[in-house]
């Protein structure tokens, strides 16, 4: 069959549905301290001793409950990054940087925005973020409970 | 190995362009199933058992498309999901059903809808956790960005490596006639290309396709001793942690170290009985939608050490290994999510029977294909050969 190509019907659809995300409880300890005390906890893991933040419940390499919530330093060290430069429907517009940072203490990254860098000219903020990889957490004045009660910060090199 | 040894016998694939209008989802299926039978000269009544892949339905927009395009009414079925492992994944699956005795034979089939979503991109947003990183705008594409940053920072890789890897793919996909529009790029070409999310630009990524592909596959006691078989010498499989964050500094390997591509393919060459992969194997075919991906997978592959990343790539660009990447263009010419894992053991199981047409390469002992999903999350490595295992 060869029909022409406007005789093929196209139906237009959506798949559009609401959901409640339910965090479980250790990670709504650790929204609950960004949100009320500016702190951000994670928690350690008995076996391999990585403290891991965001807090998990438990060690996904080890297969073991995390053990004792501790502090991590508000500075850390971008492990990578990138900068958003194409806008997608229903994702926040570019340009952006989006980076995962070790913060200070801790063994695994956390991914958030960096703010603080000149996106005029993209080769030039990547070969800057190559050169100034070290940032700090900035919390938002009106926090939510959320990740994006806070974000990142160049520090300037 | 003593086990019965387990081959392909049928490879069925249709064309891969960005959307079908003019085929139902089943109809797609069914080009591929009836090739795939064809080949194998095989009827559906031979079939013990089918496994069929997809990934994300949303690509689609039809939850389950599998139950009215895959299933075979009267055989068991099951369906598995690794993300863009998935194709290999039910290569897998096959292996063990065969292998358990289930099963003489059984059909694989993956089907990729993506054509019919509007904004892919936002889709695969949805694959990655809503409490701690979805609000960050990662995608496929971010998330491989990401991956870039860090191979240019430990490497000193440049957007040159990117370019003339990508260069290489494109060139490669004009022989394959499946590729449709297909065309050749050169690296200035790719870096002329609009920039997706930084390093990363459009030819460094895949195209949005559609297509189906099935394989047809046997234990060696019902194989007639004239029939073309591609035997399976090695299918090694591993996974790792979700988060991302979690696997970026690891005594075992960061992120860009692709712990899961090197367990897998560890497992596949000790099955396979091979030692020095850059030498014993002529054709990979690399389930590597970015040129980023596909730098990062030699060294997992056992093709150099990581600390020779750089180098090594600059040998690939040169000619220099003695190795074919991507006969076919690999997943960056054509990448339909669920189904790209399986074309590229279809495309290695071509290349060992010396059946893959205008891009078949010459003394292909030993091809091999990978599978990769979910974020590098999940990882298959198979061996293929035309010499009977054991032979």
């Amino acid at each position: 069959m060869n029909m022409p190509a406007e005789d093929l019907l196209r139906l237009p659809g959506s798949w559009n549905f609401d959901y409640t995300y339910f965090a479980g409880e250790t990670a709504s300890r650790f929204f609950a301290e960004l949100r009320d005390n500016k702190r951000i906890l994670g928690r350690r893991c008995p076996s391999c001793q990585r403290l891991v933040i965001p807090a998990r419940s438990y060690c996904d390499a080890c297969y073991v409950e995390m053990g004792d919530w501790e502090p991590v330093g508000e500075t850390g060290t971008i492990e990578a990054f990138t900068i958003l430069t194409r806008a997608f429907p229903g994702l926040p517009e570019p340009p952006l940087v989006i980076a995962f940072v070790t913060l200070d203490g801790a063994d695994s990254a956390v991914l958030n925005f960096v703010e603080g860098v000149d996106l005029d000219d993209q080769d030039a903020a990547g070969a800057y973020l190559f050169d100034n990889d070290r940032v700090r957490v900035v919390f938002s004045e009106k926090r939510e409970g959320r990740i994006t009660d806070f974000h990142f910060e160049s520090i300037l090199g | 190995m003593s086990r019965e040894p387990i081959g392909i016998v049928g490879v069925g694939q249709t064309p891969y362009r960005r959307s079908n209008p003019g085929l139902s989802a089943g109809e797609l299926v069914k080009i591929a199933v009836d090739e795939a039978l064809a080949d194998a000269g095989l009827g559906i009544d031979a079939i013990g058992a089918v496994i069929g892949g997809v990934a994300p339905d949303a690509l689609a927009g039809i939850k389950d498309i599998d139950r009215m395009s895959i299933s075979v009414p009267g055989r068991p079925y099951f369906r598995v999901n690794t993300g863009g492992a998935t194709g290999s994944s039910i290569v897998q699956a096959a292996l063990a059903w065969i292998g358990a005795g289930r099963a003489d034979t059984v059909l694989v089939v993956a089907l990729e809808r993506m054509g019919q979503a509007s904004t892919a991109q936002s889709i695969f947003n949805t694959i990655f956790d809503p409490i701690y990183e979805k609000d960050f705008v990662l995608t496929t594409i971010t998330m491989a960005a990401l991956r870039a940053s860090m191979l240019v920072k430990r490497h000193g890789f440049t957007e040159q490596h990117w370019a003339g890897i990508a260069s290489r793919n494109f060139t490669n996909a004009v022989d394959n006639p499946l590729a449709i529009g297909a065309r050749a790029l050169t690296p200035e070409q790719v870096l002329a290309s609009p920039m997706l999310a930084w390093p990363i630009h459009r030819y460094e990524a895949c195209p949005t396709t559609e297509g189906a592909c099935a394989l047809v596959l046997s234990r060696a006691g019902v194989i007639g001793c004239a029939h073309s078989t591609a035997w399976i010498h090695g299918m090694g499989g591993s996974s790792d942690t979700y988060s991302m964050g979690e696997r970026m500094n690891r005594p075992e390997g960061s992120l860009i170290e692709m712990v899961p591509l090197r367990r897998a393919a560890e497992a596949a060459y000790r099955q396979a009985g091979i030692t020095d992969p850059g030498r014993q194997v002529r054709v990979f075919e690399l389930q590597a939608p970015f040129s980023i991906i596909e730098a990062m997978a030699y060294p997992a592959l056992g093709l150099c050490e990581v600390e020779r990343s750089r180098p090594f790539v600059d040998e690939v660009l040169a000619g220099a290994t003695g190795i074919e990447f991507n006969p076919s263009g690999g997943a960056q010419a054509v990448n339909p999510v669920s189904a790209t894992a399986l074309i590229r053991i279809a495309e290695a199981a071509q290349q060992a029977r010396g059946l893959a047409g205008a891009r078949q390469r010459d003394g292909v002992r030993r091809a091999v294909a990978t599978g990769q999903g979910g974020a590098t999350q999940f990882s298959t490595v198979c061996v293929l050969s035309a010499d009977q295992p054991g032979d």
